[in-house]
């Protein structure tokens, strides 16, 4: 009996296992072969083709560091990564504003928080191109932005060119890239303060805590991976800003061609696609750099700011 | 397994007969081509072209065609990704009359009817060289076009500029005219399309230095080419224009918004007074949706005069080529129809371009082209065919070849005033140098 019983399971597992092996391989290989096919092969060659001169159609062969040294050497190409901090700075913006609405869209019942919700979030669903020609319109001078300043009494003649001048076209583009991406940053911000125990903010009303103490103490600490998520992903999206300054800047003219415009008309303008590459793995090191710099920010400077809150206790502890 | 190598050899000796036999009743070459002979020819033929925005017009063409050859049929097959997909066509039976996508020309033999020698058809006919090989041509051009100037007859003549600018300082003072005496803007750049500023870069060849053979075969070779040639010729002169023009706040307010269709109502009714553009964009401008003056639209050549003498530069556009496989009858009556459209037809009027027959009149926007020679580029030198693509990549300046920035930011200069123009054109002297000496370029 004992040994029918053992033998069994032992038989019957090893099936199953058999099977399963067999459908996680199956289910595995496809994407796997996928994902190595379209992106690690064509990572590789990229790396490759930055060590070579060449074009679509020739390669003049290996040049070593040389494609790398030029990125470094050329003034332009750092005027263009500079850019990106316009971006970074839109993106710390864009960060409080999401953040803002999804605290007062969670905390407060608001009749058609729905709505609000879905008029907030549409702007990320409307495709970059769509925007951009949206917003050429908008900021064209004594167009959409002008008429609603003008209705508010601001004189045409004391309004800038929002895209002429070189003062504030940058800022104008960062701009339409905040009113993209706010939304979705809200959803997000909105899904985790969701996860957030209610009962807390009953606790703490009670308590006679006001909106802006439960904010610091309930929500901001509840929210903290996603805030760090969405933080990460908005810098290493400033770095790579393409959208704005292609479609609204006009292919980065008029001084707004970002790094990854560069990169574009290196590639299929000149074609010269050993440079082009060499830039994108330059673009890549950027971004994991920066998002290493800001895991390190918040394992380290947060990690401090808890750790003397700790000492505080343990001194007041030793102190009671 | 043996039946199918049989097939494959009976076919292959068929097709083998067959060629051997329409070799034997010798095609006549284009140039003796009669219309009105050979009026009981039948023949089915398959014409693939991009023109996917006349076909109306197209099978016009083939009714009137059909009045001389009823039995000759004709069928088009209009293709919206015309340059990939005829390309890869161009070996296949499928189509007995194409446009020549850009196939190598040793390879042209291969693919398409010898129409005539070089020397015979360019005596007749304009832009033959273009597709030929070995003295050879393959192609005949559908219609031809030349670079000037698209201008606004009607606010030209209230500014009181009577006579058409020659020279860039003529061409500069007529803007200045407009401005004072009239409401509109005197050059509109296109800025924001982006290529339309790239088209700057047609006039720097022929326009501006009444060669034809400085593109293909000078400009990769000069020393300094953009350098002031001191006497308001040379590409030097040609950039300059813009550049004054945008100093001087002659192109439009908000440069940075400009919109590509809706500048051709602006231009048709008078509120545009010129753009820089070549001649295929007349009958856009003239024919503009909600443009209510198509009279006053008129073309003028590139003001840069060479020794008194203005140039033009043009070239042909797509080359029609009979498929070489195509049976004797099908070839035949490809050639009276392609006679026909370059001779009867009128379809390079119609698009308003350049007749490709020598002994054609020019169409009425030419009319201010009258002692103007036209010419067009000369084909590289044998070895250079791609030196010149090689230095525009190199010095990523890319004339004629998608270089829009470096003209856009010649307005952003001349309107911050941070770059002084021979600052800018030290520049490119400077990166086109550099480019010569990477690639081991003769300069001479």
């Amino acid at each position: 009996m004992s040994i029918v019983s053992t033998v069994q399971p032992d038989l019957r597992r090893s099936k199953i296992n058999w099977q399963k092996v067999l459908v996680i391989f199956l289910f595995a290989v496809v994407p796997l072969f996928l994902l190595i096919l379209f992106t690690y092969i064509p990572f590789g060659k990229m790396i490759q083709f930055s060590f070579h001169n060449m074009s679509y159609t020739k390669d003049k062969g290996f040049v070593g560091f040389d494609n790398y040294l030029k990125i470094f050497t050329k003034p332009e190409y750092v005027d263009a990564m500079l850019l990106s901090l316009y971006y970074m700075a839109g993106a710390v913006v864009q960060l409080a504003l999401a953040l803002f609405f999804a605290s007062v869209l969670s905390l407060e019942r608001l009749r058609g928080s729905g709505i609000y919700k879905a008029v907030l979030f549409f702007p990320f669903l409307v495709n970059g191109i769509a925007i951009g020609y949206i917003f050429k319109y908008f900021f064209t001078h004594g167009f959409v932005l002008d008429t609603v300043l003008q209705a508010i009494g601001i004189p045409l003649e004391k309004l800038p060119y929002w895209l002429r001048d070189q003062s504030v076209n940058n800022w104008s583009l960062v701009f339409t890239s905040v009113w993209k991406y706010c939304g979705q940053n809200m959803v997000l911000f909105i899904g985790a303060i969701a996860s957030i125990d209610p009962t807390l903010y009953e606790a703490a009303t009670i308590d006679g805590a006001n909106r802006w103490q439960q904010f610091k103490a309930i929500i901001l600490p509840g929210i903290k991976t996603v805030f760090m998520l969405n933080l990460i992903l908005s810098i290493t999206g400033s770095l790579s800003a393409f959208e704005p300054a292609y479609v609204v800047g006009s292919m980065g003219a008029n001084g707004t061609a970002t790094f990854f415009i560069k990169i574009h008309q290196m590639a299929h303008v000149s074609q010269k696609v050993g440079q082009a590459c060499a830039m994108a793995m330059v673009l890549m090191a950027l971004i994991l750099l920066f998002t290493v710099l800001q895991r390190l920010f918040f394992r380290y400077v947060m990690k401090d700011s808890e750790s003397t809150f700790n000492a505080k206790a343990n001194k007041a502890k030793a102190l009671w | 397994m043996k039946k199918i190598l049989s097939l494959v050899l009976a076919v292959c000796l068929m097709l083998g007969l067959a060629s051997f036999a329409s070799a034997e009743e010798t095609l006549p070459t284009f140039d003796q081509i009669v219309l009105g002979e050979n009026t009981d020819l039948t023949a089915k033929i398959h014409f693939a072209y991009h023109r996917t925005d006349i076909a109306d017009k197209l099978n016009g063409y083939v009714e009137a065609f059909r009045q001389i050859y009823p039995n000759v049929e004709i069928e088009y097959e209009l293709i919206t990704d015309y340059a990939e997909n005829a390309l890869m066509r161009v070996g296949n039976t499928d189509w007995t009359i194409m446009g020549i996508p850009t196939v190598q020309k040793d390879e042209l033999s291969k693919y398409f009817v010898p129409l005539g020698s070089l020397e015979t058809l360019s005596g007749l006919y304009n832009f033959m060289s273009s597709w030929s090989f070995d003295g050879v041509c393959y192609g005949i051009p559908s219609t031809g076009n030349a670079n000037g100037v698209l201008y606004n007859k009607r606010i030209f003549a209230e500014a009181g500029v009577t006579e058409l600018p020659k020279t860039p300082d003529e061409f500069i003072a007529a803007l200045k005219a407009v401005k004072e005496k009239t409401d509109a803007i005197p050059l509109y750049t296109n800025y924001a399309a982006g290529w339309t500023m790239g088209a700057w870069d047609a006039y720097i060849g022929v326009a501006a230095t009444g060669k034809d053979t400085y593109m293909n075969q000078e400009l990769a070779h000069a020393k300094d080419p953009f350098a002031d040639q001191g006497n308001g010729t040379g590409p030097y002169a040609v950039y300059k224009i813009l550049y004054d023009a945008t100093a001087e706040g002659l192109i439009e307010d908000d440069y940075t918004t400009t919109d590509w269709e809706g500048c051709k109502p602006m231009l048709n009714n008078g509120q545009i007074a010129s753009m820089v553009l070549g001649s295929w964009a007349f009958t856009q401008m003239r024919d503009a949706e909600g443009g209510e003056h198509p009279e006053d639209v008129g073309y003028m050549a590139f003001p840069i005069s060479i020794d008194g003498k203005q140039y033009a530069p043009a070239g042909g556009d797509y080359n029609f080529a009979i498929n070489v496989q195509a049976s004797y009858e099908e070839k035949l009556a490809s050639m009276y129809y392609l006679k026909w459209l370059t001779h009867e037809s009128g379809f390079a009027y119609s698009e308003g371009g350049v007749p490709i027959d020598k002994s054609g009149e020019y169409p009425d926007l030419y009319a201010a082209f009258d002692g103007i020679d036209m010419l067009s580029d000369a084909d590289s030198l044998p070895g250079e065919e791609t030196l010149l693509n090689e230095m525009n990549a190199e010095s990523e300046l890319n004339f004629n070849a998608g270089g829009n920035t470096k003209v856009q930011e010649i307005i952003e200069h001349a309107f911050n005033h941070d770059k002084t123009f021979d600052e800018i054109m030290a520049d490119w002297n400077a990166a086109w140098s550099d480019a010569q000496a990477a690639l081991n370029v003769e300069v001479k």
